[in-house]
């Protein structure tokens, strides 16, 4: 008789997964924290020496502080607007109980994902722009002398990053918040708490990790994106995204690229610890002992 | 604001032409007229999808009655919300909050009501006390066996003293053995709290130990309401005779003060009025075996079950009809031979007959 194998054959299923998440994050994540602790590139000058100047050249300069604090800014303000516009209707798709209605929901939440980024970003454009929809509308009717500011600014950016967002924070949500049993909604009104005590008391604690992952999900990928400030923002909005994308494609200059995605992602995690730590402390909380 | 502390006298339930109509034009309760005394355990007793769930539930308030009126304790309920009905719920998946320890649990209701923290602690003890469960505060819900979740969601509808108690299938999740001591424990905390007690169950047993009353519903409609004696021995429609335990029915009519089965056999009833086609309802223990020609019918033992306590046996009648008769279990371990022939009969006060519809 063979010996027992002591790893499931499913495990290596996820031997492919493990194999590109190797290839294409760890590896060039390696490379890029250790060019940005270089000198010099390694493949053409063999004598580069360690060094900290890139991370002081940026902590020095306030342009990049700026934009690292303009970026994590966009990314929790997008994060907040969506978990807040998200969290109803993830509640209404969890608990809708006709099939027809959750359907077509559900596809009105999946559909603008099937749209490009980027023209959604332009209809954002047109809607907002000085000569868009809005101002347009309200200048023609002379309900304004100049047209209000909504694009070329974080404001503008943050309206489309929570429009093009939005339906990861309902998906994931709405995933959670199905799973809870609405008996115990129940239970807490026949104990005497009102609708709204019953949702605060019940589902919203019940529903943290759903809260907790589509935050996740949807601050990691405003952080990181980059058409929509790109064109929301006009340039005059600079995210670190477009600073590193700058430092790569028009300077290149790998090394300090390397030193801000260090620093974002650093800063990123730092954040996204403290949540989790304030969330779970938020869970544990009891009103009783 | 939450709602004042209940007092714990038990309240009457009186329900005025209940109706309740599903999307689709389902009339899941139709018209049901009923009054549950203070203090009674009354059960809801039929198959799933009869209404008695959702009877319950507009009892409860989760469920808007579409006409009709619920009254309880004196005071109309139609229109009050769930949160400001006062009553303790039990429901089938116990529906604890996995969130928060047992006391936490317990405690809920007092907290709706701004109870002080004192008398809180002091309540929570003594719910648990009443369900056997102290030294458990600190558990969550998922650290607890099936039958002691069913404690902690007793210990948590009866510690705002509730004046009435609705039961939705509590003890359906249960083993037979954890759901036989339940059942004792349930009715003595019932009696204990004076609790008026609405019990739904499909478990016709269940509610024949332990109501004071059960209400039959079939079709969203009551069939019968009465103490479990009065069902088990005098059913009112072939509904609840058939639903409630075994027994044999021979169809027929009544004619002239007595019963003619359809082959024209006169069989022994007591003095029946009227005319019509009817059936015959026997139970099984009812009926004796006797030597073929000395009872009413004769027939050919065709099967013996061994129950324990009882031999279940059944004779097939020239006509190819099955008649099933109890004997107890004489304990000599012989049972009767099957291919026998021999008679069957009964005393005529054992005979219910039910008129068609």
């Amino acid at each position: 008789m063979s010996t027992p194998s002591r790893v499931s054959p499913i495990a290596w299923l996820v031997a492919p997964a493990g194999l590109f998440f190797l290839l294409f994050f760890l590896v060039p994540f390696g490379v890029m924290a250790l060019f940005s602790v270089l000198s010099g590139n390694p493949v053409q000058r063999p004598n580069v020496t360690l060094t900290g100047r890139h991370y002081d050249r940026m902590l020095g300069d306030s342009l990049y502080i700026e934009s690292l604090w303009s970026t994590l800014k966009i990314g929790a303000v997008t994060t907040a607007a969506a978990l807040l516009l998200g969290y109803p209707l993830a509640h209404w798709l969890a608990r809708m109980r006709s099939r027809g209605g959750h359907a077509l929901l559900l596809m009105a939440v999946i559909a603008p994902m099937l749209t490009g980024i980027v023209v959604r970003t332009f209809a954002w454009i047109t809607i907002l722009s000085d000569r868009g929809v809005i101002n347009a509308t309200l200048t023609g009717l002379g309900l304004l002398l100049a047209p209000l500011p909504l694009m070329y600014n974080e404001l503008g950016t943050v309206i489309a990053l929570v429009h093009i967002y939005v339906p990861f924070m309902v998906l994931t949500l709405a995933g959670v918040i199905g799973r809870i049993d609405e008996r115990l909604e129940e239970a807490a009104m026949s104990l005497g708490a009102s609708p709204m005590r019953a949702f605060l008391e019940v589902t919203l604690p019940l529903s943290l990790p759903g809260i907790l992952a589509g935050s996740l999900l949807v601050f990691a990928l405003a952080i990181s994106a980059y058409v929509t400030p790109y064109l929301m923002g006009g340039q005059q909005v600079l995210t670190l995204p477009m600073l590193i994308y700058q430092q790569v494609a028009a300077t290149f200059n790998l090394a300090f690229a390397g030193a801000l995605g260090v620093v974002l992602l650093a800063v990123s995690l730092i954040l996204i610890v403290a949540y989790n730590h304030v969330l779970g402390r938020v869970a544990r909380r009891e009103d009783l002992a | 604001m939450p709602p004042p502390l209940p007092t714990a006298s038990p309240a009457s339930i009186t329900l005025e032409r209940v109706t309740k109509r599903f999307p689709g034009g389902v009339v899941a309760v139709d018209k049901i007229d009923l009054i549950v005394e203070p203090g009674e355990f009354f059960s809801l007793l039929g198959p799933s999808g009869c209404g008695k769930t959702t009877t319950l539930r507009m009892i409860a308030g989760f469920e808007a009655a579409d006409e009709g009126r619920v009254v309880v304790g004196g005071r109309d309920l139609t229109h009050v919300p769930v949160h400001h009905r006062d009553m303790g719920m039990v429901f089938q998946s116990y529906a604890l909050f996995p969130h928060r320890t047992v006391a936490e649990n317990v405690a809920f209701g007092l907290r709706m009501r701004g109870v002080a923290r004192p008398e809180m602690a002091a309540r929570v003890a003594s719910a648990l006390a009443q369900v056997k469960l102290e030294g458990y505060e600190a558990r969550r819900p998922a650290e607890l066996s099936g039958g002691q979740q069913q404690r902690v969601a007793l210990a948590r509808a009866i510690v705002i003293r509730p004046p009435v108690l609705l039961c939705d299938e509590p003890l359906g999740a249960l083993d037979r053995k954890l759901r036989q001591a339940m059942q004792v424990e349930l009715k003595e905390l019932q009696r204990a709290l004076g609790v008026t007690l609405v019990f739904v169950t499909h478990d016709q047993e269940e509610a024949l130990a332990m109501s004071d009353r059960i209400g039959v519903m079939n079709s969203g409609r009551l069939e019968q309401v009465g103490a479990p004696a009065d069902i088990y021995d005098r059913p009112r429609t072939r509904f609840v005779a058939e639903f409630i335990g075994e027994i044999n029915l021979i169809e027929g009519r009544v004619h002239d003060g007595g019963f003619i089965a359809a082959d024209g056999r006169v069989l022994p009833v007591s003095s029946e009025k009227g005319e019509g086609a009817a059936a015959l309802a026997l139970r099984p223990e009812k009926l004796r075996i006797v030597s073929s020609g000395a009872g009413v019918i004769d027939g050919v033992l065709s099967d013996a079950s061994f129950l324990g306590d009882q031999v279940l046996y059944t004779v097939t009648l020239a006509d190819g009809r099955r008649l099933l008769v109890k004997e107890r279990n004489p304990g000599t371990g012989a049972l009767r031979q099957n291919g026998s022939t021999l008679g069957v009969r009964w005393e005529p006060r054992d005979a219910v007959i039910l008129r068609n519809a």
